[in-house]
């Protein structure tokens, strides 16, 4: 057996494709679409998945807010005490954070406040907390805010309006890094003391606490016990906020979005393979091959060239745009449907990632089904008596 | 070193369509030989020829060439043999009109998967051959009629085949090329290939060179 590379049956296959210039531009175009479709789809669910996850990863297990008449009061520092010394729980501190509506660009900031030697911090807020003078009136914000104000111009400071009316001007120290694009994004860093003077809280008061339990079974039974202890205290659970985050990212449509067109193609292609079968003229070309001495299998093996020179240019070409689409150009209109809307974010960057199961399950999910619906009208046509195909 | 041993061939459209295209049909052509086969049109003159180039399978009856029994060849292994024996110039030439000259040309060899070097000689000395060297890289839909049949024949010899079976050769040419065509003939009879003409152009009656012309009338030998 020779098993060398037939490089004239190859070159026949790509003359073939050139020859039928106006099919194989539209099998191109069509397939790139496809690709490019599916590619993007699961591109933007796997970056939202892993923002997802870190988001979540990096919340408390469990929040504390003071619910009164309704309403979510500051929550009383001196609970941080009690709540440490219920069984289970291995960690609580306070939290001093809130919202600030910046009016001139309609958007919300996240403003937190971090102290020294807290210890519930997240990774990139630790690391954060090192570099940090406390005593300064200084803040650091996340790239996306920087963007916000240096478009009013705040290049070097920023001037908050407290409750009373008065402004507190913060310089800004620097660039917030973070893995998190939500973290990054939306959020300004500086003391706890400045977070308390924008939002005119108390010194004994918190926005909420962030309780740690050394045991993560433990997480609903430790939940039960403050509730029971603290009637008034709204008691959430990691479990609880990936719901509402999950809601937030709503990628799961984007599945479903993925499936559909992939229905649609299917589709597609059995119409096409319908109306159009095999023409004439290819019907003919086959028999003359075998005329010349072609057997059925070089008839197919040239087929499947074509077939797959086609369709695995047109995927890496479909590949290729969507990653543009996706990370360059940030998914325009398609990221809507996966995004819930939200203020809270300013704008919320796909983070890259990209792994080779995707890659192949968008290849699997089209190149087959194309590669089959070529080969097997030609298998019925080259089975034919030749005879009858070329007379 | 072709026989045809009672052969028939019906082709069945339908029930109620069967058409007798050749009836209990017995010959021997031996080696070297030119053969006329004449007859008027549905005789089943291109019937017989496509038996022989095992391009379709007798109804009853056995294809022997060379001691092998063509007629009962599965699929690859008629392609195999046609390869390697059988040179054929279709009647409608069945070249593909958008490749080159040198390309239709090249077909036959494409699944040998030869040298570049070695498949590129054979082209080059059939098409210096048959003179169309000079058009080789013109598609073949843009040639004369006569350029086409030099085409089709440069084609049938390339693999070096041991039979050369031609439908109707001149039926497109006029009386020039045909006399042209006859020369072809003539050449390859001295190179000792066994060589099978279907026509009923009277240009080929009577030809010092043919060693037999053979009758047909409705799917029947007239002897
Ligand atoms: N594929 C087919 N299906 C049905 N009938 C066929 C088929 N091929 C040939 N025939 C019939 O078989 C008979 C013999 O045909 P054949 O082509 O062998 O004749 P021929 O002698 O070559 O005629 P011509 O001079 O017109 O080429 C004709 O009646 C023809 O209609
Ligand atoms: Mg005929």
């Amino acid at each position: 057996m020779k098993s060398k590379i037939n490089f004239y049956l190859i070159e026949f296959a790509i003359n073939s494709l050139l020859r039928q210039k106006a099919k194989s531009i539209f099998i191109t175009v069509v397939i790139t679409f496809l690709t490019f479709l599916l590619a993007s789809v699961f591109f933007i669910t796997n970056s939202i998945k892993y923002e997802l996850n870190a988001t979540l990863d990096s919340l408390p297990q469990i929040t504390l807010q003071d619910v009164r008449g309704g309403r979510i009061h500051d929550i009383d520092i001196k609970n941080v005490e009690k709540i440490l010394a219920i069984n289970g729980v291995s960690d609580a501190s306070s939290r001093v954070w809130g919202y600030y509506y910046f009016e001139m660009l309609d958007v919300y900031f996240t403003v937190v406040g971090i102290e020294e030697f807290e210890t519930a911090l997240t990774p990139a807020l630790a690391s954060l907390s090192e570099k940090f003078d406390f005593n300064s009136i200084a803040m650091f914000v996340g790239a996306g805010v920087k963007k916000k104000m240096s478009e009013r111009y705040y290049k070097e400071y920023f001037n908050f309006i407290k409750p009373d009316g008065s402004m507190k001007k913060v310089n800004i120290a620097g660039v917030f890094e973070s893995d998190l694009e939500l973290e990054a994004n939306d959020m300004i860093v500086m003391s706890k003391q400045n977070v308390r003077e924008i939002f005119a809280m108390s010194e004994e008061r918190a926005t909420d606490i962030s309780v740690h339990v050394s045991n993560p079974k433990e997480i609903a039974t430790v939940a039960q016990k403050i509730k029971e202890q603290f009637p008034s205290f709204k008691v959430i659970t990691k479990d609880d906020l990936k719901l509402s985050y999950e809601n937030m990212f709503n990628y799961k449509s984007g599945v479903f979005l993925a499936l559909f067109v992939v229905a649609i193609f299917t589709f597609f292609i059995i119409i096409y393979d319908k109306l159009s079968g095999v023409s004439s003229e290819e019907k003919r070309e086959v028999g003359i091959l075998k005329a010349v001495g072609w057997r059925v299998e070089d008839v197919l093996k040239e087929k499947f060239y074509e077939a797959g020179i086609i369709s695995v240019f047109s995927y890496l070409l479909g590949i290729a745009l969507a990653l543009a689409f996706v990370y360059l150009l940030q998914a325009p209109l398609l990221r809507e449907i996966f995004i819930g809307y939200s203020d809270l974010k300013v704008s919320f960057r796909l983070p890259f990632v990209m792994d080779l199961q995707t890659l192949l399950l968008v290849f699997f999910l089209t190149i087959p089904i194309y590669i089959a619906a070529t080969i097997i009208p030609s298998w019925r046509v080259a089975s034919l008596e030749t005879d009858e195909v070329i007379r | 070193m072709i026989e045809l041993k009672n052969i028939s061939k019906i082709y069945e459209s339908n029930e109620n369509n069967r058409v007798t295209a050749l009836k209990d049909v017995s010959i021997n052509f031996k080696e070297g030989e030119l053969i006329l086969l004449k007859g008027p049109s549905g005789s089943g003159k291109s019937t017989m020829l496509s038996l022989i180039a095992a391009l379709s399978k007798p109804t009853s009856g056995e294809v022997i060439v060379d001691t092998k029994r063509i007629s009962k060849l599965a699929d690859t292994f008629a392609a195999t043999y046609r390869r390697n024996n059988i040179g054929f110039i279709f009647q409608k030439y069945n070249l593909i009109p958008n490749l080159s000259v040198e390309d239709n040309i090249l077909l036959p060899l494409i699944p040998l998967n030869l040298s570049e070097d070695e498949a590129q000689k054979h082209v080059k000395s059939v098409m210096e051959k048959f003179h169309i060297a000079h058009k080789k890289e013109i598609a073949v839909k843009s040639l004369s009629g006569g350029e086409q049949q030099r085409v089709a024949i440069a084609r049938a010899n390339v693999n070096k085949p041991k039979i050369i079976l031609a439908d109707e050769p001149t039926a497109n040419l006029d009386k020039e090329l045909s006399l042209k065509f006859i020369e072809i003939l003539r050449e390859l009879k001295s190179q000792n290939k066994t060589i099978i003409v279907a026509t009923h152009d009277p240009l080929f009656f009577g030809l010092d060179f043919v060693d037999r012309e053979i009758e047909m009338l409705n799917g029947e030998l007239l002897v």
